[in-house]
């Protein structure tokens, strides 16, 4: 339930950001009310919008002189709730920081508002044959902001890194309302501390990034893409073991299991692939184009060697989009066949693969569930999607317990509990999985140096010293929209 | 037998040494104003390691990490340190092997005192490498590496160090063993102190493992030169690099003199399959509207390391960043200080500066203008301590958050920074 702001707190935020930029009205509170992780709901007690850097600040000094929590939220694709209002909370959406502040083609560098889409980022720097690497498959949709807050990554970050590779500078606002410049490109000598490494992948619990200063790269000359159709999800685990023990170093590479072909072939987003096949492996090559058919024609050879009934190989963009389809549509597809899915990203070292995805199938016979798998096999982050009808409480509770299973599955295979979509208040319980209570307690610490009243996202990523579980609120329904939206 | 000997004494089973055995550490303690370690120990694992803070911790002592001290750059005592604190040195080198080497996955751990010359043989036996590349890169340990958080012109084309090391075990000021980050290359799960303590130069954490990613060697590694008779020379063409349609593994503009006498380099090296490399190779001559010599085969090798580790051995080094566009005007201050090396690289933006003396008012000046420019400036190493470590300031909200950050893991000060 959420709790109401005084009138008094709220002219005053009216005053800072203007009048229409202050959500009160619970109609219009809904859409706060969780990001793309649906089962966790709750109302913050506003939403506020603000333009500039200089209005964020303001809103955090006024806000946390009161002691009000604030909630940082981007486009809210994320998938772990970590933009799920707490208790009494006040959203700050960065829905209207959306300037592009700079593009610095001979320094292959950009400067962003954090409402900036990382689609749009690449569309800006694209006249300039630059692009942004980093991308997330709701990259159309997600903000630069969210990206920094989650470390996001991506299909082709196996090449290329991660967001926090490309990060140079941020500008950020602190507990309180301070407003702080981190490194910069300018500055790598100055000897200090990563603080905007640190700050990258903190979940909204350190502060707010209000300009975000990020590298480029060269838009690639080329790209080469084959899909390589399996009659066993081995099979593809032991093409891409040889793909990457050849040298080669692709761009991507993607599986998709049988139940996610089922899905996608019963759904509008039929990609033609043939029936009743084990898995499906999209291996992607870019850069120079005298070297790709080269890349491209070995790892066709690594596939035909381990049993591929077929290798394609895309000819011309569109056949391209074609080839990519199945793995980009197939959280759309799945939210059509099941009223639920719980997405995990549970990472493991890629050598580990065929055994964890062998006992997370066995995971799903024990508990009598669909599980299907989508996932980004040249670096072991996987996507094992549970379906599920929450309507039904035992299939729920199998579920929960499964979940936990396959968690402790990755872990104990050299992994960890996720890759891309950060902790949030969905991984929280099972961070005791990976980190012993120093650990925890050094986290913890560490948050403290940036925010030590917990105001930015409190209850998100580290577990309370005691811990109370966070129980899911309400039944939603994993929609078709939060699929496409956010789908990893 | 007085009460802090006996604290040393007390750590049985530890090997230890005399500062005369570490002309490494000698030379960095060199006008700290520091006097001889109570004594030198090398545990032999995490758990000595972490029981040496402890015990340190807990008598007041600082304690100094350090592999052969080599290339640590000179120590100063922080502001909260007392010259007069007894201090003892804890040396990485028996905290050396390589303890899990997965070539399928990419990813080695290895003990922090591990040679990088060991780690580099066992991946290429492999057909696998580490590209990192700052100054004597294979006389380092790897945790020393990590500590330093350095990097070399590779960073161009594989990314920072920082972006590699996937995860560590890490000793506290106060002995508590923290095992961070993990041998996966995503990982989210928590905040990113593996980032924070690579590159802290020991003042967060003593590294005793840690996991790097490796990488598949490039079929061909061409090296490409322009030479002429002064770097300013070769600055517009190392520009046009940097916008080229071609991203190089690495490229370096130095200068320095050498067997073939003083003059400029601009050192460009391409990796990739022999048709991508010689494509590249065409598409860069180019965009530069001249070719670029290509270095014989069997010179390669030394003038990679020729180039990597210029301006780094002499008296005075400056170390200089910038946006690259904005280096220009730097180096002509620079040059009116009589530079003897230097080396720039124009994607980091970064410009090593090797000097056999400097005025403290001199790096005063050049530290304004790197300021106004939006850059860093700092003195690495120079003969006289109150010039090493100058340079421009972090701002007032980096040093606070770099203070409660030392303060979280090393609440009693113990490990003495390297910087004040």
């Amino acid at each position: 339930m959420s709790v109401p702001l005084s009138s008094k707190t709220v002219r005053d935020l009216r005053s800072i950001v203007g009048a229409a930029h202050v959500i009160t009205d619970p109609d219009r509170l809904l859409a706060y009310e969780s990001d793309g992780l649906t089962q966790y709901r709750a109302a913050p007690s506003a939403a506020v919008l603000p333009a500039s850097s200089d209005e964020v600040a303001r809103v955090v000094e006024r806000l946390h002189g009161e002691g009000i929590a604030i909630v940082p939220r981007g486009a809210g694709t994320g998938l772990s709730g970590g933009a799920l209002p707490s208790e009494g909370a006040v959203v700050l959406g960065t829905a209207r920081m959306n300037r592009i502040l700079e593009v610095d083609p001979d320094d292959r560098l950009a400067v962003v508002q954090p409402g900036v889409t990382n689609a749009r980022l690449t569309e800006a720097t694209r006249p300039f044959d630059l692009y942004y690497a980093p991308d997330p498959s709701s990259q159309s949709t997600c903000t630069l902001g969210g990206n920094v807050a989650e470390n996001s990554g991506g299909p082709h970050c196996l090449k290329y890194g991660v967001t926090s590779r490309y990060v140079t500078g941020l500008t950020v606002v602190l507990a309180g309302g301070r407003v702080a410049r981190l490194g910069g490109s300018g500055r790598v000598a100055s000897g200090g501390l990563d603080l905007t490494g640190l700050f990258v992948g903190s979940e909204g619990c350190f502060g707010i990034a209000t300009a975000i200063e990020v590298r480029l790269l060269p838009l690639p000359a080329s790209v080469r893409t084959l899909l390589a159709i399996f009659d066993t999800m081995e099979a593809a685990g032991h093409a891409v073991t040889g793909i990457i023990g050849s040298g080669l170093m692709p761009a991507a590479v993607e599986i998709i299991d049988r139940a996610t072909i089922e899905a996608v072939e019963a759904s509008v987003f039929a990609a033609g692939y043939p029936k009743g096949v084990g898995a499906a492996l999209v291996v992607e090559f870019d850069g120079t184009e005298a070297g790709l058919d080269a890349d491209a024609d070995r790892a066709e050879r690594c596939c035909l060697e381990v049993g591929a009934r077929e290798v394609r190989r895309a000819r011309s963009e569109e056949e391209r989009l074609g080839l990519w389809k199945g793995r980009k549509k197939a959280f759309g597809a799945m939210g059509r066949i099941a009223p639920d899915l719980l997405v995990q990203d549970a990472t493991v070292p890629r050598t580990r693969l065929p055994h964890v995805l062998a006992s997370i199938t066995e995971i799903g016979k024990q508990y009598e569930l669909r599980i299907a798998n989508v996932f980004h096999a040249g670096d072991g982050n996987l996507h094992p999607n549970i379906l599920f009808d929450r309507a039904d409480p035992d299939e729920l509770e199998r579920v929960e317990r499964a979940s936990h299973e396959i968690m402790k599955l990755c872990v104990d295979a050299g992994g960890t509990i996720t890759g891309e979509h950060g902790v949030g208040i969905d991984k929280r319980a099972y961070m005791g999985l990976v980190h012993n209570e120093t650990e925890l307690d050094m986290l913890r610490r560490v948050r403290g140096v940036f925010d030590a009243d917990h105001l930015f996202n409190p209850g998100k990523v580290v577990p309370d010293a005691v811990e109370t579980p966070a129980e899911p609120v309400g039944s939603e329904r994993a929609s078709a929209a939060h699929a496409e939206a956010g789908a990893p | 037998m007085s009460a802090t000997t006996a604290f040393v004494d007390a750590l049985a089973g530890l090997d230890r040494s005399e500062l005369g055995a570490h002309a490494g550490l000698r030379r960095a303690l060199r006008g700290s104003g520091l006097g001889p370690p109570e004594a030198i120990l090398h545990p032999s694992d995490t758990a000595q390691t972490a029981e040496v803070m402890r015990s340190a911790s807990e008598h007041g002592f600082g304690v100094l990490p350090f592999t052969s001290g080599a290339h640590r750059e000179p120590a100063r005592p922080s502001a909260a340190t007392s010259p007069n604190r007894p201090w003892l040195g804890l040396c990485t080198d028996r905290l050396r092997g390589i303890e899990v080497y997965e070539a399928a996955d990419l990813t080695l751990t290895a003990g922090a005192g591990t040679s990088m010359e060991e780690i580099d043989t066992a991946l290429r036996a492999n057909g696998q490498w580490a590209p990192f590349d700052p100054p004597h890169a294979r006389d380092r340990s790897l945790g020393g590496l990590v500590a330093d958080g350095g990097f070399g012109p590779l960073a161009t084309g594989y990314g920072e160090l920082r972006n590699h090391v996937l995860g560590m075990t890490a000793v506290t000021g106060d002995g508590r063993v923290l095992r961070l980050g993990g041998r996966v290359v995503k990982n989210v799960a928590g905040f990113d102190l593996v980032r924070a303590v690579t590159g802290s130069r020991g003042s967060l954490a003593i590294l005793t493992s840690v996991t790097v990613r490796a990488f598949p060697l490039p079929a061909v590694d061409l090296v490409l030169s322009l030479r002429a008779a002064r770097l300013e020379e070769l600055l517009e063409a190392a520009a046009r690099v940097r916008t080229a349609p071609v991203l190089p593994a690495s490229c370096l503009l130095y200068e320095r003199p050498d067997g073939e006498g003083e003059g400029a380099v601009l050192l460009v090296r391409l990796h990739g399959a022999a048709s991508t490399v010689d494509a590249d190779r065409t598409r860069l001559a180019a965009h530069l509207g001249r070719p670029l010599d290509v270095v014989a085969a069997d010179r390669a090798a030394a003038a990679v390391v020729h180039a990597r580790d210029a301006a780094w051995g002499r008296a005075v080094r400056l170390e200089l960043s910038a946006r690259p566009s904005r280096l220009s005007p730097l180096l002509g201050i620079v040059r009116a200080m009589d530079p003897v090396e230097l080396a720039l690289d124009p994607f980091t933006g970064r410009l090593r500066v090797g000097l056999e003396a400097v005025e403290a008012d001199t790096v005063e000046t050049l530290s304004a203008s790197v300021e106004a420019a939006g850059g860093a400036l700092r003195v690495s190493a120079a003969p006289s301590p109150g010039v090493v470590g100058m340079g421009t300031t972090l701002s007032e909200d980096e040093a606070r958050l770099t203070d409660d950050l030392r303060r979280a893991f090393d609440p009693r000060g113990v490990l003495w920074p390297a910087y004040a």
